[in-house]
């Protein structure tokens, strides 16, 4: 059942994939400036025959419905294309870089959830107490303060502070664990603050509309004690609304967090997207959205089908 | 006894030289940007210059003073105005073993002239038309125009370095691959990450390199690169604002600086009103401070240029040689109001955020405002501004332009009518005779007349105005010994670094 569910979901996303890539292509190349151009600067030497080969060379001389269609046809046969700027096939660029930014949004929403939801939940229990006004207070902060700001902080109080401690110079997991773990701490806990921020006010929202339901208070009166009623009967319940936030933040931040990564110099998708729009490279454009619109989709499915597990209720056909 | 103290001191002097500099270690490298592309006959991108230029040779070389030295070629010679004889090292191998010849000479040419190839260093060739090789060891340039001087610094230029022949025609992507005779060879490329380069064992100059290994770790944030440089993540760092040197005290952290041949423009459209009147023009230059520019956009690390770089001290004439460079408000005014723009009038600038660009033009706004200029600064992503610029879409610019120290290579292609990057619709006679004349003599002293004659007539002219020189900067870890940067931006001198601990 729960197979042809999926299933069902997946094939409707296909529509909404091929429209996200279709807008993508069409708004890089409105944009003026073309590769080309970027590539040669104000440097440009070329006669026009030159400059005409090249355009010719990258496939750049046909209209861009053509391009689009060749893309497409390309991608029947899973041929992403190569990227234009390096010659590297996109497929290999995009598993090259996934791990990095794998990593950095699972330990990212690590932080969030291990800091959010007890937040939060203190906070709605302690409602219009002290407790409550300092942990919002510090939810304002992480929502409002930007992420580059808080990157920069850290960067210089950590490297000021532990003349020792290695914070750039990206090693894989499986080369050596702990200086990996070690350059990905700041990082992600850069962006795991800011989220932890959105996870704390939702846990504490829902907090709040479940502690109110009437089955709370029949709990409460029966006199089971309050941390009882919290966790036995009010956290399942208020945990779907962060869970649905946190699903959809884990797709968000797979797109790769370009703000964090260009900071820390971290070589993820964000990076890769970023070097790819800055220079035009429309193959490997191309492929991140659409890898990043596909896993936002999984995401989605995913989230639902914790639902069901959270709360028997739902049922997904 | 003196005499004998003398030989001593000689002789430690001639010691240190010799075991001064040690060899081995590893050196980590902080850069900005990351390579795009490893084909030397195809890449345009700074960062792979900044790669390639240790992995792959040209025929010739520059030394620490930018003058050209041997590089694959160990001499040439000029037997005739439009003849070149390259006379090859011997015992070169590539990387990969392969010996290097004359036939991987004709063939990395024979690349860079097809059209289909597409290299930006087809255009330094055109006037050449034949390449031959009568031994395996000389090559023969034959040219159809007297330009041997303005061609021979081409050969230094990592898009003429020269590729392995066999590696190429086994069909290998070259984007990807390397096969070069370089100092260092490429050893892996963790893209976003670090290049890393090996020491080439069997480099032709004996002892060089000295390092054992060179990696080019990538962070594009300043506050980040800095920081890494701080905590010895890495030993070395290019600095890109001079603002960050503040955090490198002197006693832990040693500074290179050196003026670039690079210089910043504000370019105009010759064509447009009210810059076509010349009077327009020399007023701007009189309104604008461009030793404030230094000091305040720059700190201090940038050297106010003329149309030529004061470091080539042969050819250029100094800014204090020009009274247009002088700043006086009180004659632009003067100028404006002979032109019949008493009360100024007002102009856009379109630039992007790169270089302190942005930074400039705020101080320009502020500068011409005081001669009733009204100045706006449009700051537009970087691909935009080149398809402004490429379509003359402009009435001025702010930029940064590449230099030469070879004046015809620094003028021909700007200020000819139909120069390539001519994008000023400049169109002077006198200018297009001058360079025409400038690019055949052959006699140096003659050379230096005409160019002189040129630069006076360029700053009278006004085509655009040229500003400063940024300073390049880099930061190191004491125990960084031997390096010296280059005001091309090469970072060759890194087979000469290394490490003292």
């Amino acid at each position: 059942m729960i197979a042809t569910y999926i299933f069902g979901r997946v094939l409707s996303a296909v529509p909404t994939i091929l429209i996200l890539t279709f807008i993508v292509f069409l708004a890089i190349h409105l944009v003026p400036g073309d590769y080309i151009d970027i590539m040669l600067g104000t440097q440009n030497y070329l006669t026009d025959e030159q400059l005409s080969g090249l355009y010719k060379q990258y496939g750049l001389d046909k209209p861009f419905v053509v391009q689009y269609g060749i893309w497409l046809k390309n991608l029947i046969t899973f041929n992403f294309g190569t990227s234009l700027r390096t010659g590297q096939k996109v497929s290999a660029m995009i598993l090259e870089k996934l791990p990095v930014t794998f990593e950095l949004a699972f330990f990212a929403l690590f932080f969030s959830l291990v800091f959010g939801i007890p937040l939060g939940i203190t906070s709605a229990v302690k409602r219009n107490r002290f407790g409550d006004y300092v942990v919002r207070v510090l939810g304002l902060i992480g929502l409002s303060a930007p992420t580059f700001w808080i990157g920069a902080i850290l960067i210089v109080a950590v490297s000021g502070l532990f003349q020792d401690y290695t914070l750039f110079g990206f090693v894989s997991f499986q080369k050596d664990m702990a200086k990996n773990l070690q350059i990905l701490l700041i990082p992600s806990l850069t962006l795991g603050l800011m989220l932890a921020a959105q996870i704390m006010r939702m846990a504490r929202s829902s907090m709040l509309d479940v502690l109110s339901q009437e089955y709370v208070k029949v709990a409460k009166a029966k006199g089971v004690s309050t941390w009882k009623v919290i966790y036995r009967h009010a956290l399942k319940n208020a945990m779907i609304p962060v869970i649905t936030t946190a699903g959809i933040q884990f797709g968000y931040l797979m797109g790769g967090t370009i703000l964090i990564e260009n900071m820390f110099a971290l070589p993820g998708l964000g990076r890769l997207l970023l070097q790819s729009v800055n220079q035009r490279d429309y193959p490997v454009i191309q492929g991140v959205v659409l890898f990043t619109g596909v896993f936002i989709v999984l995401m989605n499915i995913l989230v639902d089908i914790l639902y069901t597990l959270i709360d028997p209720r739902i049922d997904l056909r | 006894m003196k005499k004998s103290l003398l030989f001593l001191l000689v002789l430690t002097v001639f010691f240190s030289f010799c075991f001064g500099a040690r060899a081995g270690g590893d050196l980590k490298f902080a850069v900005q940007v990351e390579p795009a592309g490893f084909d030397p006959n195809l890449a345009t991108a700074f960062g792979s210059h900044r790669l390639l230029e240790h992995v792959y040779e040209g025929l010739l070389s520059f030394n620490e003073n930018m003058d050209i030295v041997p590089g694959l070629a160990e001499s040439f010679e000029v037997p005739e105005p439009t003849k070149i004889v390259f006379h090859l090292r011997k015992n070169v191998l590539f990387h990969d073993g392969t010996p290097f010849t004359a036939e991987d000479v004709l063939y990395t040419f024979k690349r860079i002239q097809d059209p289909a190839f597409a290299s930006p260093a087809a255009s330094y060739y055109t006037e050449v038309s034949s390449i031959t090789a009568p031994d395996p060891y000389t090559v023969v340039f034959t040219l159809k125009v007297p330009m041997v001087n303005s061609l021979l610094l081409n050969f230094a230029g990592v898009n003429s370095a020269i590729v392995c022949k066999k590696t190429v025609e086994s069909g290998v992507n070259m984007q990807l691959q390397t096969n070069g005779t370089g100092p260092f060879k490429l050893k892996e490329y963790a893209a976003g990450n670090y290049i890393a380069l090996q020491k080439n064992e069997r480099y032709y100059v004996p002892g060089l390199p000295l390092l054992d290994s060179l990696t080019f770790v990538v962070i594009p944030e300043e506050i980040s690169r800095s920081s890494a440089l701080r905590n010895a993540d890495v030993q070395m760092a290019q600095i890109m604002e001079p603002l960050s040197l503040n955090t490198f005290p002197a006693q832990r952290f040693v500074t290179y600086r050196v003026s670039t041949l690079p210089y910043l423009l504000l370019g105009i459209n010759n064509a447009a009103k009210p810059f076509d009147n010349v009077l327009v023009r020399r007023a701007l230059s009189y309104a604008i401070n461009r030793e404030e520019l230094v000091e305040m956009v720059a700190f201090g690390e940038g050297t106010v240029t003329g149309p030529l770089n004061p470091s080539l001290k042969t050819w250029a004439l100094l800014p204090e040689a020009f009274d247009e460079y002088s700043y006086n408000p009180e004659k632009a005014k003067a100028l404006l109001k002979e032109a019949g723009y008493p009360n100024g009038f007002s102009f856009e600038a379109v630039t992007y955020a790169q270089y302190s660009l942005d930074k400039i033009g705020e101080a320009i706004q502020a500068q011409l405002a005081l001669v009733g200029i009204q100045m706006k600064v449009d700051v537009a992503e970087f691909g935009i501004f080149v398809k402004r610029w490429r379509e003359i879409d402009f009435q001025t610019f702010l930029s940064l332009n590449g230099g030469s120290t070879e004046p015809d290579i620094q003028f021909y292609r700007t200020f000819k009518s139909d120069g390539a990057t001519n994008k000023f619709n400049f169109k002077n006679a006198k200018v297009d005779e001058l360079l025409e004349k400038g690019r055949q003599a052959l006699d140096l002293e003659e050379r230096v007349e005409i160019y002189r004659a040129l630069q006076r007539l360029l700053v009278e002219e006004n085509p655009f105005l040229f500003l400063y020189s940024p300073n390049n900067l880099y930061v190191s870890l004491p125990e960084v010994k031997g390096f010296v940067p280059m005001s091309n931006q090469s970072l060759i001198m890194l087979k000469k670094t290394w490490l003292d601990k």
